[in-house]
């Protein structure tokens, strides 16, 4: 026989052991597969179908006929060109400012870093749509505090419609976007850098590592899987960017702050096109996962 | 390759622990210097700050010339093996052995030639391209030191670096840090709670108890002349027997007496307690468990056997003597042969000190009376 570190079990053990982790587990299962697994699994059949969601008029199959459309749809496009760039402007920025901040306290007395992860962590918590609006009124086109203020030091000239001008309207909603991201990751890193084993920066600072080097060479190793995790959420957070846009532009001006997400919704749920809707989200799922495994490739290879 | 000089150095932490008072030392070229306590003494502590990785309270630091207290750990020119080995785990053994080199620019050649010697020296050249996980304990703590020695510092520090490995392990790497030290001949500060590594190891040892260097002496001067009753209790295994005794100057002899039994002063133990005109008084007398020996004299102190224990070539015998516990050691050749697996529990025995061989403390100082 085999020796194990672990005693090992009888048969009968294990087996009721196995039996009472999926009872307990049972609750939740339940829970996943009837709002999870069915409405995905009913998301890629009904994409198949030009789909009112309405008894009185059938679903009529329409084979890839959705996909093809969206091919061709010069909106959906503008929308999927917006969602890559708040992604690819969002996902860094995030990490390294959170990186940077949670450096710059992580050392810090308890008072003072429980006092800075509230700042930061306060947009996450407060509801989306009272940042909102605080937000549209700052960036408001006659009495907002940005022009207000651009004004005042003469900056500027005349008002800046922020958000009615196509040039400047996606990167308001990215500034947006940013403040609410931040909260997390800033936390997340703050611990992440509490945790990195001490004595190996000691060792290196022994080893003649100057502060940058023992950053690179020490910290930045250790905190690899959660920087991985923060540039997962943060990604899947942007590509599904939708309060904002609703509260705020409508995906306007001329769909300059158009998103998938939103898109789908206004599809969805305003044309009533349930079966066209679900065929963005179908899309939409595919990038997530293929840049989320893209992410996971990377940090491994590292 | 250098000198040290601590001068009254002070370690207070935020909070106001005193962890080192007043510790002074000068340590010459190529010395190896064993600091030695129970834990919590504040060894660490005083190597830490050599290291500059805390920061020194009060008092200076030089190494070499050069006062240091202000240098950072990079460029004192040190190398430190950890307790925890502190191994990088996402560098090979190669690259944690060459990551020192390399960030001081030594060109490629010498940082390989370097390495690849310091793995022959320390028998891990099997394991240079493996991963710190992918090791063993024993294999580890050689890593560790590795990365210390390919770097010919000024200094070479060392906090328990044994304490993590098993009992046979640390004979084994005992032996191979002698060996080591001949290899690489600079300052040794090494430190340790272990009696037996700081007597084997140490050309001179530190002991020190609570953030206070209690003595300061070659492995034989601790031995012999312990300065006070924990240097005399901490060194020494199985630990000095104390007995309460009574010392009475009489004309120009000193007389001394244990439990009503008159013990023998030796010649020099006379000459010295009567240089330093030592008055009569109550003493605490110490003798070691090797040296106590059994006798059948008449005046000899009593003891009965309360557990007897057979270690192979001799036996520890511990008795109670008028209430308190002693231990004395008897080699086997010297005992009859019905008593060479040991003694029954509540046998009668009578001891005697040999008279060179004890040891006069002050009750009230604790401090050795010459
Ligand atoms: N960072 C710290 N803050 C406050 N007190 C400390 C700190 N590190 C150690 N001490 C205290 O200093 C004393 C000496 O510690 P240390 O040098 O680690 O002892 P040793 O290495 O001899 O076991 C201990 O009483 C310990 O509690
Ligand atoms: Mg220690």
């Amino acid at each position: 026989m085999k020796q194990t570190n672990k005693p090992s079990m009888s048969r009968v053990l294990r087996r009721r052991e196995t039996f009472s982790a999926y009872l307990f587990l049972l609750p939740s299962l339940i829970f996943f597969i009837g709002f999870v697994i069915i409405p995905m699994v009913l998301c890629l059949y009904t994409s198949f179908f030009d789909s009112k969601l309405n008894a009185n008029t059938p679903d009529v199959f329409v084979g890839f006929a959705n996909y093809v459309e969206l091919w061709r749809d010069p909106v959906f496009k503008k929308a999927l060109v917006n969602t890559l760039v708040i992604v690819v402007v969002s996902v860094p920025t995030v990490a390294a400012f959170s990186l940077w901040v949670a450096s710059a306290i992580y050392k810090m007395k308890d008072w003072m870093l429980s006092a800075f992860r509230c700042i930061f962590y306060l947009p996450v918590v407060t509801g989306s749509v009272a940042v909102t609006v605080v937000w549209k009124w700052m960036y408001n086109n006659y009495y907002g505090i940005f022009n207000y203020v651009l004004k005042g030091v003469g900056a500027i000239d005349n008002n800046i419609n922020w958000l009615g001008n196509p040039s400047t309207a996606l990167w308001c909603i990215i500034i947006i976007l940013f403040t609410t991201s931040v909260g997390q990751p800033i936390v997340l890193y703050v611990s992440a850098l509490g945790n990195v084993d001490a004595s190996l920066v000691e060792a290196a600072n022994v080893d003649g590592a100057n502060n940058l080097q023992s950053f690179w060479k020490v910290k930045w190793p250790s905190i690899m899987p959660t920087t991985l995790y923060i540039i997962v959420i943060t990604t899947i957070n942007s590509f599904q960017c939708f309060a904002l846009i609703q509260l705020l532009t409508s995906g306007g001006p001329n769909n300059a702050t158009q998103t998938v997400m939103y898109y789908i919704y206004y599809t969805a749920f305003k044309l009533y096109r349930f079966g066209y809707g679900n065929a963005m989200g179908i899309i939409l799922a595919i990038f997530i996962a293929v840049l989320s495994a893209f992410q996971f490739w990377l940090a491994k290879e590292k | 390759m250098a000198t040290l000089q601590l001068k009254n150095i002070k370690k207070i932490y935020e909070g106001g622990v005193e962890a080192v008072h007043s510790f002074n030392l000068d340590i010459a070229d190529k010395e190896f210097i064993v600091l030695v306590g129970p834990s919590g003494c504040g060894k660490s502590t005083t190597l830490r700050m050599i290291a500059g990785l805390e920061e020194i309270s009060e008092g200076e630091l030089y190494i070499g010339d050069k006062l240091v207290n202000e240098v950072e750990p990079k460029d004192r020119d040190i190398a430190m093996v950890f307790q925890s080995y502190a191994l990088y785990p996402y560098m090979t053994v190669y690259e944690n052995m060459s990551f020192a080199l390399k960030l001081r620019h030594l060109p490629k050649d010498e940082i390989d030639q370097r390495v690849r010697w310091a793995a022959e020296v320390l028998d891990i050249t099997k394991y240079l391209d493996r991963k710190p996980k992918a090791l063993s304990g024993g294999q580890r703590q050689r890593v560790a030191i590795g990365r210390a020695i390919v770097r010919e510092p000024k200094v070479f520090l060392m906090d328990e670096p044994l304490s993590n490995l098993d009992a046979k392990l640390r004979n084994q790497m005992r032996a191979e840090i002698i060996k080591l030290r001949k290899k690489v001949n600079t300052t040794f500060i090494y430190v340790t709670h272990d009696q037996t590594e700081a007597m084997t190891l140490g050309d001179r040892i530190v002991i020190m108890k609570d953030g206070w260097i209690m003595q300061i002496g070659t492995p034989q001067e601790v031995f012999d002349h312990p300065a006070n009753i924990f240097v005399a209790g901490f060194i020494g295994m199985p630990q000095m027997n104390f007995f309460d005794g009574e010392l009475a100057k009489n004309g120009e002899k000193y007389q001394l007496t244990v439990n009503g039994c008159p013990v023998e002063i030796g010649e020099s133990l006379q000459q010295a307690l009567k240089e330093k005109d030592v008055p009569s008084k109550k003493v605490i007398v110490g003798c070691r468990p090797e040296h106590i020996e059994l006798s059948s004299a008449d005046n000899a102190l009593k003891a009965t056997v309360d557990v007897s224990e057979m270690m192979g070539s001799e036996i520890h015998l511990h008795l109670n003597c008028e209430g308190k516990d002693i231990v004395i050691r008897v080699p086997s050749t010297k005992l009859s042969a019905e008593h060479r697996g040991g003694f029954e529990f509540g046998t009668d025995l009578k001891f005697a000190f040999p008279a060179d061989l004890i040891h006069l403390f002050d009750p009230e100082t604790e401090n050795n009376l010459i």
